[in-house]
């Protein structure tokens, strides 16, 4: 008996050593802490907007003075709720007073991930499309694809971009002070800063973001409005906004949201899955000599992603600059230029190394992630929280990041569909792939367009970042080769017209009136 | 030969939907190998299919067609005393589709050890009934892609297992085992930026593997020449989220299987031959394989006395 006792003891504690710390599988989260802003940018009500005129365009009523009772009377109600706060509730204060703007973008990159899920077939070898009226019903709508994805994220930090234009035009008209200047018995539980606090920035980005997103995912509605509500509230359990600061703060975001959709509404998304059009679209390829073209991977053969999301509304440059960033064509299959760009990929397909097995799958960027753009969107919104921005200029560099990126996407899908270039795996099925073929033709790639503007922005943004950035833009092109999805040509060209289109956002930049 | 349970084992350790249906179980585990005893096996496994279950929902996949995974498994038992063994395995692994454009893998996949311990041996009603224990541990010994599901060759993790053997074998040669064991997963790294789990985005390259139980129940025959067997067994992980909809399984998945499967073994002296076929019927994020295995075994012993079975 001792000896089942020891042996029991023995196992027992083998896996007791082994299981410590897993027992729970739940990843730990690194939280961001809230810090304070030095630079408050006191001309940010006077740069340059995407959609609204201007920052004065849209109206917000004057304050009531700090002095008036019904100004008292909010700062009593605001003592009153930081008191009652419980401590689930001061940590939602924390976790929003870390720059409520790179919070929603966390939000949409999520929901881009979530939403990354290719429809399935039916049985009678159609593909089932997701149902804007019924967007829980499998697939979900929307399919947060690339370019899905690279839009959202450009339409929310658009809106938060200009709403944030909005607020400071009006914070320095008004300059109300913040509740803890007004009252040095509020103790703020996050750190303070020297800027107005009427309209609320917090409560602008919770309705700007709020809106634009259940108009993009319109099955996460309850999701949304439960967030936005909790952003707005964190900013009185955390003693730095009045009621009154945060209800004009609603408004205005609201509104300019509602200026955004109508935007979107008229950027010829709504076309750019037209499959009736896709006829016409070979046949004028077929014109222009592109014979041997692209058709679908998947069986059954799928209809290919977005065919006229080129045709989408550019932010940073019109629809003839679009042209004319438009590449040369490729090789023709069968040249001698070709066989070279081939030959390379047969040899990778058979020898990939551990190193390029890695790249290519750190790059993938695949279904259920966030998606190209949403990988430079973390990398822009590390960038910001490193350098410590406040509102306005996160939402400027994420605007300007998050617009180069959508032009990039639409640069990009306008050059596939025009020459509608075969996959290496279909012109020789000995290449094989480390990753997904993607539905839609080759040239150019969208990894390396996408990673170019991005790069192209971010290195104009943080300098001091500019070899990293390059770095990483160039690894993600490469990884489409390592992959063996793309020609070296696609992830050459894509990558240098991806740096062409981050330039026009990075001209914007130069001139919005931030410098 | 006595340890098949281990060369079903080292399946647990590869989260590939085709190689998941036989788990760790066996009869024969009840008995031990003699002191000084050495058993070395060569096996070769074909495990496939084209049905699995994204979730709760059987499906095929035209873009996948067949998925085929095979092995070579060499492995070791050494008796140290008769109530100690010590075993070790290491299989080289080969999986394929047959339609999509994924690279095929092989590669050497895990090394697993394992000691076995006989608690107890008790001559009642006409037989001996007997309860051992194993502690298993294992680990990647190349560095393969955990993540290129269903492609992947083996799960990434290193494994902790504790194991519980009840064995009852009539002077007839008949015998029943039953079997549990709890396998411990450590998180493994990817190579993404971030993942999804349970549809809540992670940013980080760790990755939580889930723990499994498994559990078996055997029935059998066995005299000194010959062994023939059938069995039921059930695995599950212990946490983790569903295949999402129609994409690839990702390490966190929460898999489970039920299967059924028969197993024979015939010595010449030293030398055993030995076949093996697993159906899975039922799962979820699994594989509906089907697998079949046929494998060579030869005793040598290590010191002055030859081998006696």
């Amino acid at each position: 008996m001792r000896s089942i006792y020891n042996t029991t003891r023995v196992l027992f504690a083998l896996g007791l050593l082994f299981s410590l710390g897993q027992c729970d599988k739940t990843p730990e989260v690194t939280e961001v802490i809230p810090y304070n802003e030095t630079n408050l940018d006191q001309n940010g009500g006077n740069w340059k907007t995407y959609v609204l005129a201007n920052g004065s365009e849209i109206p917000v009523a004057a304050p009531e003075a700090a002095g008036s009772a019904a100004y008292l009377t909010e700062l009593t109600d605001l003592k009153a709720k930081m008191a009652a706060a419980t401590s689930d509730q001061k940590a939602i204060a924390q976790f929003w007073g870390a720059n409520g703007v790179l919070r929603w973008q966390e939000i949409v990159r999520s929901l881009c991930a979530q939403y990354n899920a290719a429809p399935k077939a039916k049985d009678d070898g159609t593909y089932s499309s997701p149902d804007p009226t019924k967007p829980l019903e499998l697939p979900r709508f929307p399919f947060a694809n690339p370019p899905y994805a690279s839009r959202a994220m450009a339409l929310l930090s658009v809106a938060q971009y200009d709403a944030m234009v909005a607020t400071w035009h009006y914070k320095f008209q008004y300059n109300r002070l913040a509740p803890y200047k007004n009252d040095s018995s509020i103790q703020p539980l996050i750190p303070t800063n020297d800027l107005p606090s009427y309209p609320s920035e917090d409560a602008v980005i919770a309705a700007a973001s709020r809106e634009v997103l259940k108009f993009l995912f319109p099955g996460e509605k309850e999701f949304l409005n439960a967030k936005a509500e909790e952003h707005k509230n964190s900013r009185l359990w955390a003693g730095a906004n009045v009621q009154s600061d945060l209800s004009a703060g609603d408004s205005l975001g609201r509104i300019v949201a509602n200026r955004i959709i109508a935007y979107a509404k008229a950027d010829r998304m709504g076309q750019a899955n037209n499959q009736a059009g896709v006829a016409a679209l070979r046949a004028d390829a077929t014109t222009r000599g592109f014979t041997t073209q692209w058709t679908s991977r998947d069986l059954p053969a799928r209809p290919p992603m977005l065919p006229f999301f080129g045709n989408v509304k550019t932010w940073n440059f019109d629809d003839a600059t679009k042209v004319s960033l438009r590449p040369p064509p490729p090789p023709a299959v069968g040249t001698p230029a070709f066989e070279t760009a081939i030959q390379e990929l047969r040899n990778m397909a058979k020898t990939r190394t551990a190193e390029q097995w890695h790249i290519a799958a750190y790059w993938a960027d695949g279904t259920g992630t966030p998606t190209p753009p949403g990988h430079w969107n973390k990398k822009a919104a590390d960038l910001i929280y490193a350098a410590q921005y406040n509102e306005i200029r996160t939402a400027r560099a994420m605007a300007l990041v998050t617009t180069a990126m959508e032009d990039a996407g639409i640069s990009c899908w306008d050059t596939k569909y025009f020459y509608l270039y075969p996959r290496p795996s279909e012109v020789d099925k000995s290449v094989t792939t480390s990753t997904g073929i993607p539905n839609f033709p080759a040239y150019t790639s969208g990894h390396s367009t996408f990673s170019g503007a991005g790069a192209e922005v971010l290195a104009y943004l943080f300098p001091a970042s500019k070899a990293e950035v390059e770095a990483m833009a160039n690894e993600a092109s490469d990884s489409r080769i390592y992959g063996c999805i793309h020609y070296r040509f696609d992830s050459e060209v894509g990558l240098s017209v991806g740096k062409a289109v981050g330039g026009y956002a990075v001209q914007r930049g130069k001139i919005d009136g931030s410098e | 030969m006595r340890i098949k349970y281990l060369q079903n084992y080292f399946l647990l350790f590869t989260l590939c939907l085709g190689s998941i249906n036989l788990s760790a179980q066996s009869p024969n585990d009840a008995i031990m190998m003699p002191r000084k005893n050495l058993c070395t096996l060569v096996q070769y496994t074909h495990s496939a299919w084209d049905t699995y279950w994204e979730g709760p929902n059987r499906r095929t996949n035209a873009n996948l067609g067949t998925v085929t995974t095979q092995n070579v498994m060499l492995m070791f038992n050494y008796g140290i005393t008769s109530r100690l063994n010590v075993m070790a395995a290491i299989p080289y692994v080969w999986t394929k589709t047959s339609a999509s454009y994924l690279s095929p893998q092989d590669g050497v996949q895990d090394l697993s050890i394992f000691a076995k311990y006989q608690l107890l041996e008790k001559s009642v009603l006409g037989g001996k009934f007997k309860i051992q224990a194993t502690g298993g541990l294992s680990t990647p010994v190349t560095d393969y892609v955990p993540d290129f599901q269903p492609l992947s060759i083996g799960s990434g993790a290193n494994t902790a297992s504790a194991r519980a053997i009840l064995n009852f074998t009539h002077q007839t040669g008949l015998y029943t085992t039953i079997q549990g064991g709890h396998t411990w997963r450590s998180n493994i790294t990817v190579d993404r930026e971030s993942f999804l789990l349970h549809d809540i985005l992670y940013y980080g390259n760790e990755v939580p593997v889930p723990n499994v139980f498994d559990a078996s129940v055997r029935l059998g025959y066995i005299k000194p020449k010959f062994q023939a067997e059938i069995w039921t067994d059930y695995f599950t992980g212990l946490s983790g989220d569903d295949i999402r909809y129609n994409d690839a399984p990702f390490p966190t998945n929460k898999m489970s299987a039920n299967s059924v499967g028969a197993y024979a073994k015939y010595y010449f002296g030293r030398l055993g031959i030995q076949a093996s076929y697993n159906q899975v019927y039922a799962g979820r994020n699994a594989g509906k394989s089907t697998t079949i295995s046929g494998g060579i075994s030869y005793f040598f012993h290590v010191g002055k006395k030859p081998a006696v079975n």
